[in-house]
């Protein structure tokens, strides 16, 4: 009898388990919806966005995203939705998360990240009236799919031109938060850069994690650990396109007396990292905001087109930060190449 | 009691006793592992494997997963099964974000431990009082922490200056100690890379320089936690609940009150495990632990039930946790040290009678020699896994010299005794 009473209980504390970390992982679902879609016009925008791990307050990839859906929000007064992920879920987590979306009357959908062309290649045929956008990937096409990729090689390329500069030793880090082909092409333009500037210099690459294990965009702690190897190495500027990871990269930076490069947003003025800012010589910019914006301007004109839309350096899609002014004495030099990457005459390659 | 009865019998039987080791002898096995490194170092021109960086590294990665294992072992020696860990670590990130913050490092360590202790009561009260299976009630906080984290991070966090749904605001770091003037001189001495002079200035360099207050505070928790449980009455009733709690019942030891004590405090060190981490990495992150908890366990068995143990095996998954994250050319060193390693597990094993485990050591470590020397580096796609082939090679070579307590996990209820 008490046996039965215990596993009662057992079960019991999993079913509440399971609950919150439902709870936890999502918005609650449409209760909100029916109400606000009985208070405003029919013509009116509804955009649901689906978040990827670490969502919004990541400091990074996803606060960019959310800055583009803000403004559009401010602008026209569109209905938004935001919808986050979580850490290690599948993609038939992914793939309910959309379907959620488009069910509640979200006619615009956005996926942020990579991580949603599985799922979405399998959503989207389902919902014919309702637009996508998926950003960072062409895996998933279709009719009313529009694809949002960066040119992030040219972007890293400029920030790898900024570093060997800036550099003494000639030696440079790069530290990636998951080894990826998307964060590869970061790496790979930080080393063209890197060499195009001074050829002798040199790059130490590491990656935090090894796909499936994601957990290297989220680790401040792993991101730390690999700056300070590369510093005690005698390198003296780290590239860091780890995410929330890059913290760590800072951190180490500031103790050390050394440099970083943030990546996605302009780090330098994000409250978040306040305190070791004076470290940030400059950031690749990956303006996920304006594509985001742009994206749902199309979409309320009555624009929209399905396919590949490439925000490289030329259409002003990635750039590199100037705040802060550690890198004002070197911009003419920097700029000279942002003007040969706009003209085609340096191409920067995507793959090692 | 049968039962009880019946696995007493089993190892009462004429097993080879374990030779009481004096620590002398820990002394010399110290300096010889030293002396290899110093060998693979030179051979290999990998000047991470013993640098201070890499030393500091490894007691930082080392600080969390100690804790983790410090804990499992106060549950375990009382006999309660806490594979709930990892979930208990979430709650202790989340107590040091909400109260770092605000209030400092401090605050946040004393918020982390007091949400871990609220985990293990959770777990003391399904396990000792409702009697519910151990692993179960574990694995129903192990989904049940991270929600509840996210939720209150949520409801916390997400308004706060510097701060996001996922993570909280910037926490100050713990105060970092230097012992001023011996960091410099052994600086010196690690700079000329002479062969084992340097090394051991960087491996002690490593242990006096910018060391946190933190780490000063675990390693006095294992201490301390070594001689409450062996050297204290309270300590020994504790474990006799662990060994043979009917025993213990019929001795007039109130065997729920010492398990509920057991189960708090391992909630309360596994709490102050992720306050640690959380303090260390300067915020609150959801998903921040990433399974130290489990690896935490995995260090407690490594090192039998035991403080000194767990501390040796915490340290050994930092360490190759630091290399592989501080650069390739030392995890590729690891690989020839790794097949040292094992050809004197196997000589050792020859030696007291495993032939068959001596052969599998043996045949091992000449395969991780000849992979040295027959490549310039390791794969990036197998660095990151070093860590747990390390572990699991010791664990499954020294599984035979474990003996865990021995109602570990067994359910026991009032007056079963009788």
């Amino acid at each position: 009898m008490r046996r039965m009473r215990g596993l009662r209980l057992a079960a019991g504390a999993l079913a509440l388990g399971l609950g919150l970390t439902a709870c936890g992982g999502s918005d609650s679902g449409t209760g909100s919806g029916g109400s606000t879609q009985a208070s405003t016009p029919a013509s009116e925008l509804k955009i649901g966005l689906a978040y990827d791990i670490g969502g919004r307050g990541d400091q990074s990839f996803n606060d960019s995203a959310a800055r583009g859906l803000d403004k559009a929000k401010s602008e026209f007064g569109v209905d938004i939705k935001e919808l986050e992920a979580a850490a290690g879920e599948t993609d038939a987590q992914k793939e309910d998360r959309l379907r959620q979306l488009a069910e509640g009357g979200y006619t615009t959908v956005i996926a942020v990240g990579y991580a949603y062309a599985t799922a979405l290649a399998k959503v989207a045929p389902d919902y014919a009236e309702v637009k996508f956008a998926l950003i960072d990937s062409t895996d998933a096409k279709g009719a009313n799919i529009e694809n949002l990729v960066f040119a992030e090689q040219e972007g890293s390329f400029l920030v790898g031109v900024a570093a060997a500069l800036k550099s003494t030793t000639g030696k440079l880090g790069f530290v990636g938060g998951v080894n990826t082909p998307l964060i590869q092409k970061f790496e790979v333009g930080f080393t063209a850069g890197a060499k195009a500037a001074k050829p002798d210099a040199t790059v130490e690459v590491k990656y935090l994690t090894q796909p499936p294990d994601f957990t290297g965009f989220n680790d401040p702690a792993k991101g730390e650990t690999a700056a300070n190897g590369m510093f005690d190495a005698g390198v003296d500027v780290v590239y860091a396109a780890a995410g929330g990871s890059g913290n760590g990269v800072f951190k180490a930076a500031k103790a050390k007396g050394k440099l970083g490069i943030g990546v996605d947003s302009d780090q330098y003025n994000l409250p978040a990292l306040a305190e070791v800012k004076d470290v940030i010589m400059t950031s690749m910019i990956k303006k996920v905001d304006t594509a985001v914006y742009d994206f749902i301007v199309s979409v309320k004109d009555g624009k929209f087109t399905a396919g590949e839309k490439v925000y490289d350096l030329k259409a002003g899609g990635v750039d590199y930060s100037t705040s802060g002014g550690k890198v004002d004495d070197i911009k003419a030099q920097i700029d000279d190449y942002k003007a040969k990457i706009s003209s085609g005459e340096i191409k920067v390659s995507s793959t090692k | 009691m049968t039962a009880g009865s019946s696995t007493g019998a089993r190892h009462a039987s004429p097993v080879r006793r374990a030779r009481k080791i004096a620590p002398w002898v820990y002394f010399l096995i110290a300096v010889a592992a030293v002396l290899v490194l110093s060998a693979v170092r030179v051979l290999a021109g990998a000047t991470d494997l013993t640098s201070s960086g890499t030393v500091q590294a490894a007691l930082t990665a080392a600080v969390p997963l100690a804790m983790a294992a410090l804990a499992g072992m106060w549950a375990e020696r009382g006999g309660v099964v806490n594979i709930g860990l990892e979930g208990m670590m979430v709650l202790g990130t989340f107590g040091a974000g909400y109260a770092g913050y605000q209030w400092g490092p401090w605050a946040a360590v004393a918020f982390g431990l007091l949400l871990g202790v609220v985990g293990g009561l959770l777990h003391a009260v399904a396990t000792v009082s409702f009697g519910v299976d151990h692993i179960i009630s574990g694995v129903a906080i192990n989904l049940l922490a991270p929600g509840a984290a996210l939720f209150l991070s949520k409801l916390y966090f997400a308004d706060a200056p510097g701060g996001g749904q996922k993570q909280s605001p910037r926490i100050a770091d713990a105060p970092k100690v230097t012992v001023p003037g011996l960091s410099d001189v052994l600086g010196t001495v690690e700079g000329k890379h002479w062969f084992f002079v340097s090394d051991v200035a960087g491996v002690l360099r490593g242990l006096v320089t910018e060391v946190s207050l933190l780490t000063v505070l675990a390693a006095l928790l294992i201490v301390w936690s070594g001689w409450v449980l062996w050297r204290t009455p309270f300590g020994l009733r504790l474990r006799s609940c662990g060994e043979a709690p009917t025993a213990a019942e019929s001795l007039g030891v109130n065997v729920y009150r010492y398990k509920y004590l057991a189960v708090i405090a391992s909630g309360g060190f596994a709490g102050l495990g992720g306050a640690f981490l959380a303090v260390s990495s300067g915020q609150f992150r959801d998903g921040q632990t990433g399974g130290r908890g489990f690896i935490g366990l995995a260090a407690m068995i490594f090192g039998n039930w035991r403080p000194g143990g767990l501390a040796t095996g915490a340290t050994l998954f930092g360490y190759t946790d630091a290399l592989a994250l501080r650069g390739s050319a030392a995890v590729h060193a690891l690989l020839l040290l790794l097949g040292i390693a094992l050809v004197v597990v196997a000589v050792v094993q020859y030696r007291s009678g495993h032939h068959v485990l001596s052969a599998v050591a043996a045949a091992l470590g000449v395969l991780f020699g000849y992979w040295y020397f027959a490549s310039d580096e390791v794969p990036a796609e197998l660095v990151g896994a070093a860590p747990y082939v390390v572990t699991l090679l010791v664990l499954g070579l020294a599984s035979q010299r474990l003996r865990p307590p021995r109602m570990a996990g067994e359910p026991y209820r009032k007056g079963q005794g009788k």
